[in-house]
């Protein structure tokens, strides 16, 4: 919403600075969003002499003139009649975008070089006159700037209103509060009209067959006008705000607009099939033609303006090309109506079509607003286009708008706003605002707002009007009674903290990235068609195809990351996401939503440094990442096995592990597939984790426990085996762990190399302790010796010779 | 006789001390202990003098030599000593072996810094669905369908009532339902918005905040957001509360605070205003009680949100919000 300060000036005085009363607009709930000079356009518009005139070699209207800019000379081709030389003119330079629309070029007229424009008043927007070049009074520095030269200087000022202020969607509004802020009055336009004799029933009349709708529908006439571009003072108010003018009859209907921000309409009277209005419903699948050209299909929800036999307009949208003023227009019909604010939202969306009317209806104009821009409409059309005012107006208004009658507590309002105002100041606020307020006794006031406060309904509404005018900033600050009462934060909450720590202590680098995916994803995941992943929450609205779904795993948004930074030459990566991921579940209902873990490591083991040399991570460091992940957390009974079954597609087959923890099987971790890495534009290997965090957190010990540590010294021992090469690691474990040994401690396992004949020699290390004594090298030498004899028994393993 | 030895001495004494490598130290041996040395001669020429002063002057000379002799020794050890050390030093300016440095996400790190705060201040983390109902997200806050509120928030659809929610205010009204007052609460997520350029991702991350109990005030909520606004930037940046509209709140008020840029001059960021809006808040409006069934005349609250990655912009000096979804390594290097 823009108001120009030379307008708002015919309605109140203003008295403050521009930018203190931009700052004053704002603390008063509307908030500017900017204040720019009016002619910033013209800047690149200066004063120029003609010093030469010549004939246009290849066109008899044309003359090409030599204009001296200061310092400058150019040559401009003009068509003008009024040139002469030696002359001071307007020029606009290249770049210069007028009010009609258009940009001043450097360009080729019919072949001679054209630097510029020699300007009317009227293509400037600075006056009426278009019948040739504005030609200027007085002496000016050749290439001062035009607003220079002539003064011109005006403010505009762009609001970003809130949607419960439609009442300051029209310059009289903004005014209204001005003069609140400044304590001074608001002068509103004086509307009087001479009519004639003829009264308006014999020309028209108005039915309103759906009043839920349309609750007001007033009218009147005009006869004998002329359709005409309109005055200089008209255009001007217009432009001022960013409007276009269109001819005089319309120019007003928006002048009204602007002026008193209710919507109005010209139709051509002689256009309406039986000179009259019904206000109903569209049939379903109608179609209409709206003044922009572009046909409508119309559903039964949509309110329209008929005549006697069709529709003429889509009720508070926008006209129909069938009614519109056109040339020859000699009658009108102004149309000033309330429409239902929700109706005209709801069309409005449905046809995606906003307008400065459908964006007041919708908000709510004043429905006691009518008659007055009606009249007012009526006053100007006369006044700029001749003719008569036809006696009298329609004003069908089955379903009056009740005034709202709001009392007030004053204990309750200083309850809530903290304030100790007595009944008297806070009466004296709202007076402020032009609400009518009447005390009832020494608590309450009753209060009945203008009827274009439509936004001011119960108490607590006026609660608000007089901490706004009281100001936000003057209520005290104040330590609130009520506060900490801390519970103690829930287990997701620090676990997640707790994730986080222990994976930025690996040396991974958090990454977010977005919610929503590719569609495909699922097929560059490799996931089969019964995969759960592929239960796809669908954006119905998305902004691009690659967001059109909700994630159902994080690896393809990591895999983006990796690729997105290996593009720009950054390829030792270790990221990690905590996110949400989600499954569709009924249509009826909301998806699931899972929140995962996932860690993926590419390139280097190392930084890359003068002490390490380029090796390339594997799959043992991710697994190394994810023990670690569960030994921070104290999670009992971790294991990995080799991945079977197709839960996990994207990893490669005989480098992959599935890890559970107890019976929960909380995620998998590997090397990516070669296909999804190649899905990826990925071609070094990358190793990652995916685990589920919900199952993840009920294998989380609630509380940690301190263990008896022993006084005694440990033991260890070390033993090499030989054994099937697909003897896995973890049987070994297990099976020593099955032994349940008394005294054995810990066991790891510190060598590993293949051997020839599908053997490889394992070498682990024992460590054994008691709590009561130290142990002698016998006793742990029979125990080692009859574990490591179980071992070769169950495993038929050798020990190494010699 | 006697002053000769003492010269000799002395001058061959700073020679030692000045000497600065092992070669200088034997060169100087030689000048005066070696076999025609000075000191050497001096001792030879005692034959010559009378034989009652010979005595006397063997004594001095030999004195003489003697200390030399241990000077020798001592600036040996020291020169091969510092000669041993060059040669074992190491270059203490090549880089440390690089441990690899994790790093948290600046919105996580922002995030924990507001959630931190609150906390202190007495508050509980409460989380809910991104994927949200029509009703929790705009419903049950007074924004009923058609109204043009909705237009400060345009959705992502799911379906006709469900949707990715917009803002983390559902989280209010599904802990009101769930809970009777006393409330306290604030609640963070990510929130989903249909709106793409240098200052708008389609996806961004919001606290919203709640406090419901007998006799809560306008006042109190000044007070909680002027001690968050002073903890999270400083003690010195100075707030206004200014009229806004939000369905949810009435009244509802923008807080602003001083450019953290500018200070007030007006600047690019502020867009020459001297201010940042940094929180939208209110006194929670009754028609969002009355949805969740609690007595707006016993209670009142108030809510406040905000948005995480605008006070990591302002705090890291970021200028395209973009970049936090970018995941650039260098970029998530510098935080």
């Amino acid at each position: 919403m823009k108001v120009s300060l030379s307008w708002l000036e015919d309605y109140v005085s203003i008295e403050l600075g521009v930018n203190r009363l931009a700052d004053a607009l704002t603390m008063a709930g509307l908030e500017v969003d900017s204040v720019k000079e009016r002619y910033e356009y013209l800047d690149t518009v200066v004063v120029g002499r003609i010093v030469d005139i010549a004939d246009h070699p290849n066109a008899d209207r044309l003359s090409v003139c030599k204009v001296d800019v200061g310092g400058r000379m150019l040559s401009i081709v003009c068509g003008a009649p009024n040139i002469c030389k030696n002359v001071l003119v307007p020029v606009a330079l290249p770049g210069t975008r007028l009010p009609g629309g258009n940009t001043v070029r450097a360009d080729i007229i019919r072949g001679e070089l054209s630097e510029g424009m020699i300007c009317s008043e009227e293509e400037l927007g600075i006056g009426e006159d278009s019948r040739g070049i504005l030609i200027l009074s007085g002496s000016h520095r050749l290439g001062t700037k035009l607003s220079h030269a002539l003064d011109l200087s005006d403010t505009v000022i762009e609001f970003d209103l809130t949607p419960n202020r439609p009442d300051c969607l029209s310059i009289i509004g903004v005014a209204r509060e001005i003069a609140a802020i400044q304590k001074t009055r608001l002068k509103r336009p004086k509307v009087r009209l001479s009519e004639a004799k003829e009264s308006i029933q014999g020309f028209t009349s108005v039915t309103i067959e759906d009043p839920v709708l349309c609750p007001r529908y007033a009218a009147r006439i005009l006869t004998d006008v002329h359709v005409t571009p309109s005055p200089f003072w008209l255009k001007d108010r217009l432009l001022s705000v960013g409007l276009r003018p269109i001819n005089n009859l319309v120019d007003v209907t928006n002048f009204v607009l602007m002026e008193t921000g209710q919507p109005l309409h010209a139709f051509d009277l002689d256009r309406l099939i039986e000179n009259r209005i019904v206000v109903r419903r569209a049939q379903d699948g109608e179609r209409f033609v709206t003044l922009d050209g572009v046909e409508r299909i119309l559903d039964s929800e949509t309110l329209m303006i008929c005549d006697g036999k069709r529709s003429v307009a889509l009720a508070g949208i926008m006209g129909g090309l069938n009614s519109e003023i056109v040339a020859g227009t000699t009658r009108v019909l102004i149309e000033s109506a309330y429409f239902n604010p929700s109706g005209i939202r709801k069309t409005a969306k449905r046809l995606g079509l906003s307008t400065e009317a459908s964006y007041r209806f919708e908000r709510g104009v004043d429905p006691e607003g009518v008659i007055f821009a009606l009249n007012r409409a009526a006053q100007l059309m006369r006044q700029v286009g001749g003719g008569t005012v036809i006696h009298g107006l329609i004003d069908e208004y089955p379903r009056p708008v009740t005034k709202k009658i709001i009392y007030l507590d004053v204990k309750q309002t200083n309850r809530l706003l903290g304030t100790q105002l007595d009944r008297d100041e806070i009466a004296d606020l709202l007076k402020a605002i032009e609400l009518d307020v009447t005390v009832i006794d020494e608590e309450r006031i009753r209060v009945v707002p203008p009827s274009f406060r439509v936004d001011l309904e119960r108490p607590v509404d006026l609660i608000e009007e007089v901490a706004r005018i009281w100001g936000y900033n003057r209520i005290p600050t104040t330590h609130p009674i009520n506060l900490a009462r801390g519970k103690r934060l829930n287990k997701r909450l620090r676990v997640r903290e707790r994730l986080r720590e222990l994976m930025v202590g690996c040396g991974f680098r958090e990454v977010i990235t977005y919610s929503f995916i590719s569609a495909d994803s699922c097929d560059q995941l490799s996931l089969s068609p019964e995969d759960s992943r592929r239960r796809l929450v669908h954006i119905r609205n998305p902004l691009t195809e690659d967001q059109r779904v909700m994630r159902t795993s994080l690896i393809p948004g990591l895999l983006y990351a990796v690729s997105r930074n290996i593009k720009q030459g950054n390829t030792d990566l270790r990221f990690f996401e905590l996110g949400n991921t989600f499954f569709y579940t009924r249509s009826d209902q909301l998806p699931e939503e899972i929140e995962m873990i996932c860690g993926i490591w590419t390139g280097n083991r190392y930084d890359k440094s003068w002490c390490y040399k380029d090796i390339q991570a594997d799959f043992y460091d991710i697994k190394g990442v994810v023990e670690n992940l569960c030994q921070g957390m104290n999670i009992p009974g971790v294991h990995f096995s080799s991945l079977t079954g197709n839960h996990f597609p994207y990893f490669r087959h005989g480098y992959a592990a599935e890890i559970s923890c107890g019976s929960s099987r909380v995620g998998a971790l590997g090397e990516i597939s070669h296909d999804v890495l190649k899905n990826f534009a990925l071609k070094d290997p990358v190793f990652a984790f995916d685990i589920n965090l919900e199952i993840l957190l009920d294998c989380i010990p609630d509380e940690k426990k301190a263990k008896r540590l022993s006084r005694f010294p440990g033991v260890n021992r070390d033993t090499s085996l030989i054994l099937d090469k697909d003897i896995e690691a973890q049987a070994i474990i297990s099976f020593i762990d099955g032994l349940h040994e008394e005294l054995l401690e810990k066991l790891y396992i510190f060598d590993m190399y293949p051997l020839a004949d599908d053997k490889k020699s394992l070498g682990f290390r024992i460590t054994y302790r008691s709590f009561e004594r130290s142990l002698t090298d016998e006793e742990v030498n029979r125990i080692h010796k009859r574990i490591v004899q179980k071992v070769v028994d169950h495993f038929h393993a050798e020990l190494p010779r010699g | 006789m006697r002053e000769d030895i003492e010269k000799v001495y002395q001058e061959a004494l700073k020679g030692i001390e000045n000497a600065s490598s092992l070669d200088q130290l034997s060169k100087l041996r030689i000048r005066y202990l070696g076999r025609k040395g000075v000191l050497t001669g001096l001792l030879r020429s005692i034959s010559s003098l009378p034989p009652e002063e010979r005595p006397e002057m063997g004594r001095v000379a030999n004195q003489a030599k003697k200390s030399l002799e241990k000077a020798f020794q001592t600036a040996l050890e020291r020169l091969e000593k510092e000669a041993s050390l060059r040669t074992e030093a190491i270059d203490v300016t090549l880089p440390g072996r690089p441990i690899a440095l994790g790093r948290l996400h600046p919105i996580t790190q922002i995030t924990r810094e507001v959630c931190e705060i609150f906390l202190r201040l007495g508050f509980d983390i409460v989380e809910g669905p991104e994927v949200e109902t029509d009703f929790y997200n705009f419903e049950a806050l007074n924004m009923p369908k058609d109204h043009p509120a909705r237009d400060m928030q345009a959705t992502f659809y799911i379906s006709e009532n469900t949707l990715l929610r917009t803002h983390t205010s559902p989280i209010q009204v599904r802990t009101m339902e769930r809970e009777s007052p006393p409330v306290c609460i604030i609640a963070p997520g990510k929130v989903y918005r249909v709106d793409s350029d240098i200052s708008h991702t389609p996806m961004f991350h919001q606290v919203e905040g709640l406090m419901v109990d007998r006799n809560v005030c306008f006042r109190d909520l000044k007070w909680v957001l002027t001690t968050f606004v002073h903890q999270i930037f400083d003690e010195a940046t100075s707030l206004r509360f200014r009229p806004s509209f939000f369905p949810f709140t009435e009244p509802s008020v923008e807080v602003d605070i001083r450019c953290v840029i500018c200070r007030g001059d007006g600047c690019r960021v502020c867009s020459h205003t001297g201010w940042l809006e940094i929180l939208g808040a209110g006194m929670v409006d009754p028609a969002v009680f009355e949805k969740v069934g609690y007595d707006p005349d016993t209670y009142t609250g108030f809510a406040f949100g905000m948005g995480i990655e605008r006070i990591a912009m302002l705090k890291y000096g970021i200028e395209d919000i973009r970049k936090f979804y970018e995941n650039d390594i260098l970029f998530l290097n510098q935080f």
